[in-house]
């Protein structure tokens, strides 16, 4: 073949033009840690980007609400705890209570504590988190309980997102646990009751609560159990919410992502192809007959 | 001494034969760099002899039959479909290049703000009646609009930006079409009047490649030499009588964008000149605009407002903290067409985060997230296209990238095949320094022997004029 000067000039051009967005392209790789920026770079792999990418904000978003939700569900366990050791110290009172030795002033001291008792136990049934009222239902701005422990909360029970699509009750009906809505106990009314036989020495009333304080301790426990049913949900959701976020953060990293041995390789590999082509050029351009015609 | 006499009228004849192969020389070596530039070749020939002493023939030196140019016509003729496929595939190529609205991990992109609006929703669904997370909400819904509008915006300007270099390229092929058929009528006069016009030749072939380039069109050569220039499609733009003029016409049917139009050569048109009608760099450009383009924002305008209306369904569905419903979160047009770039939140809600439809029965309690999660379902569920929000993400990007990847794919390919095109053109055509180098010495040995024979002519006249008779 006939090779003329353009055609030198223009092969060097032509070859380092294309060694230089090799080189280019490779530090882009090395630099930025990405394999794919554009979509034509890899189209399924910017379509897979997308979709792991969001996967994984999802998974991440799930999981910090359910770690919320646990938080919440937390905090009503040692309510409910409290509630359930206050409700204990009162039915160990009316027990001790309705025995007749006792008299009217140890009983009219008693009426006190029980008294007490329900105050705290409205105070715990009260209990705040992030501004929500935890027991009050739907209706969260609000205290549920008044210090005489009328409910003014609703029926609702608050559902939380545990897995794409999946939802988990996040909440215990306090109404049905402390005012025995449903066929149950009214906690409050039967401390009411109890404070009012003590007040009035009244042994047969006194003993006749121990029942209904027994009743309300169970029913606090039932609801302590469904609360811990609630927190091991959470636990097990966060626990799959963070091996999916992180089996979404693999597949997303090995579509994204440049292997960083095989970029630097690469990135040796166009620089020494760059250095080629220089070496070549600069050969090619300093041979002329022209330097050897006198 | 006649003979030595035409001897020296010989020689010196031989002299500018010789000068003129230096010339061609000089001239090559001048043009090595002029694009289209043809090397020229002095072709020498023998004069005829002439019989002295009885029937001997002696030469009578060399006579300069013409100066060709080096040239082939197999490779010329593949050259410019070559350049219309390699410019069309490289314009292609780098406008879709050229967006980056739809790069997967976008900052700001529709891939990050529809993450980061259903995060938003998300966190209000824990606790709705959150002022601060109604606030998020809302802002992250309108991040999310104003995604789609940036989104389209982006691609429509570069569809606009792609008017300009049509504009430009329309004034430059016009100017080379018209160039082509001057340059047909300058090398017919110049042809009968003094033979091979290389000059004109080359700046004809120039403006062909340059048409070829631009438009895609094929050149042929009719029985005078003439060479006329159709349009893919067989459209003529240049032919023997004249050439033709392209114009371009704000298209209100596809959103103010430019379309073409041809004036004939006869004067007759304009008209509409179609889309296959065009190739080389103008139809890449087309073919990106019109095409991948277009069809992202078309896909694009069908999401907004498959989504929109999803949302808004679920939206409306519920109730805000005052009870109110019937509130669409989105305001989109009636139809899709210009949905992506015409979404916004609905200004009530937008002015109102508490508007926000969190609950789904009366009374709205504060705590009643159920609305929220239902929105947060629409995520996984298909929209009116088939595929979830996801999913249409991925399709519109995956669409548009496999629309690049092959406009590239091809543009390596033609750029390749024009290359190997232009090398071998270039190989016949082109100018070696080297080749003009000893071509140039040849002639000038030639010439200092032909002047040494003049000297010797001269020797021996001075011999025969200094002769005493005895």
């Amino acid at each position: 073949m006939r090779v003329t000067n353009q055609m030198v000039f223009e092969a060097s051009r032509q070859q380092i033009a294309a060694s230089r967005e090799q080189v280019f392209n490779a530090s882009q790789q090395v630099t930025t840690g990405e394999r794919v920026v554009h979509p034509g770079d890899d189209p399924g792999a910017a379509g897979a980007i997308i979709a792991h990418s969001l996967s994984v904000q999802r998974f991440d978003t799930i999981g910090k609400a359910v770690s919320a939700a646990s938080d919440e569900a937390q905090l009503a366990d040692g309510a409910l705890q409290s509630a359930s050791e206050l409700m204990t110290r009162a039915q160990q009172l009316a027990v001790q209570m309705g025995n007749d030795s006792y008299s009217a002033s140890d009983r009219a001291g008693a009426a006190q504590e029980i008294r007490d008792i329900s105050g705290q136990l409205a105070a715990l049934m009260n209990t705040q988190e992030a501004g929500r009222y935890i027991f009050g239902g739907n209706a969260d701005r609000t205290p549920p309980f008044d210090s005489a422990g009328n409910y003014s909360g609703d029926t609702s029970i608050r559902q939380v997102e545990v897995a794409p699509g999946l939802l988990q009750n996040a909440s215990i009906r306090a109404d049905v646990a402390l005012k025995g809505v449903g066929g149950g106990v009214d906690v409050f009314a039967s401390l009411a009751s109890l404070a009012t036989s003590l007040s009035s020495n009244d042994g047969v009333g006194v003993r006749a609560s121990v029942a209904t304080m027994s009743s309300s301790v169970d029913q606090i426990s039932t609801a302590l159990t469904q609360n811990g049913g609630i927190l091991d949900g959470f636990q097990s959701a966060m626990s799959i919410g963070t091996n999916s976020k992180d089996a979404a953060s693999k597949l997303l990293s090995a579509v994204q992502d440049a292997d960083i041995f095989d970029a630097t390789s690469n990135l040796t590999k166009a620089q020494q192809g760059l250095e080629a082509s220089l070496l070549v050029a600069s050969k090619s351009f300093n041979l002329s007959l022209m330097d050897y015609l006198k | 001494m006649a003979d030595l006499l035409a001897l020296l009228v010989q020689s010196g004849n031989s002299l500018g034969v010789h000068s003129a192969a230096v010339a061609t020389a000089g001239n090559n070596v001048a043009n090595a760099n002029t694009p289209g530039y043809s090397r020229q070749i002095a072709n020498l020939v023998s004069n005829p002899a002439t019989m002295v002493m009885g029937n001997n023939a002696v030469g009578t030196g060399v006579g300069l039959q013409s100066i060709t140019q080096a040239r082939d016509q197999f490779i010329e003729r593949q050259i410019p479909n070559a350049l219309g496929a390699q410019a069309a595939s490289e314009s292609e190529s780098s406008s879709l290049q050229s967006i980056s609205a739809l790069d997967a991990d976008l900052a700001g992109g529709l891939t990050s703000t529809l993450g980061a609006f259903y995060s938003s929703m998300r966190a209000l669904a824990q606790n709705p009646g959150d002022a601060a997370l109604r606030q998020a909400a809302v802002g992250s819904s309108d991040q999310l609009a104003r995604s789609f509008n940036d989104t389209v915006s982006s691609i429509d300007l570069a569809r606009t930006g792609i008017d300009a270099e049509i504009q430009g390229d329309v004034s430059t092929i016009n100017a080379a079409a018209s160039q082509l058929s001057d340059l047909n009528k300058q090398i017919q006069q110049s042809k009968s009047a003094s033979g091979q016009p290389n000059d004109l030749l080359d700046k004809r072939q120039n403006a062909v490649d340059t048409l070829a380039r631009l438009t895609g069109g094929t050149p042929y050569t009719n029985g005078n030499g003439d060479i006329s220039l159709a349009l893919p499609g067989g459209i003529a733009l240049v032919t023997d009588s004249g050439a033709g003029h392209l114009s371009t016409v704000v298209d209100a049917a596809n959103n103010g964008h430019l379309s073409l139009q041809l004036t004939r050569a006869d004067g007759s048109g304009p008209v509409a000149l179609p889309v296959t009608a065009i190739g080389g760099e103008v139809g890449g450009y087309l073919a990106a605009r019109d095409g991948a383009m277009k069809t992202a924002i078309t896909s694009l305008d069908q999401f907004a407002f498959g989504l929109a209306t999803s949302l808004n369904t679920v939206h409306a569905a519920g109730y805000a903290p005052d009870g109110t419903t019937g509130r669409s979160l989105f305001t989109i047009p009636a139809t899709a067409t210009g949905a992506a770039s015409q979404m916004t939140v609905n200004p009530s809600i937008l002015a109102d985060p508490r508007l926000l439809a969190a609950a789904t029965t009366l009374p709205a309690t504060t705590g009643d997230n159920r609305n929220i999660l239902a929105m947060i379902a629409t995520e996984s569920h298909p929209l009116a296209s088939g595929s979830d929000p996801i999913s249409s993400l991925q399709l519109i990007v995956t669409g548009f990238g496999n629309s690049a990847e092959q406009a590239k794919a091809m543009a390596d390919h033609n750029g390749a095949i024009a290359t190997h095109l232009t090398q071998l053109r270039d190989s016949t055509s082109g100018v070696s320094i080297d080749e003009e180098m000893i071509n140039l010495t040849k002639a000038q040995k030639a010439y200092e022997a032909v002047a040494k024979v003049i000297s010797t002519a001269n020797e021996m006249l001075d011999t025969l004029m200094t002769l005493k008779t005895p």
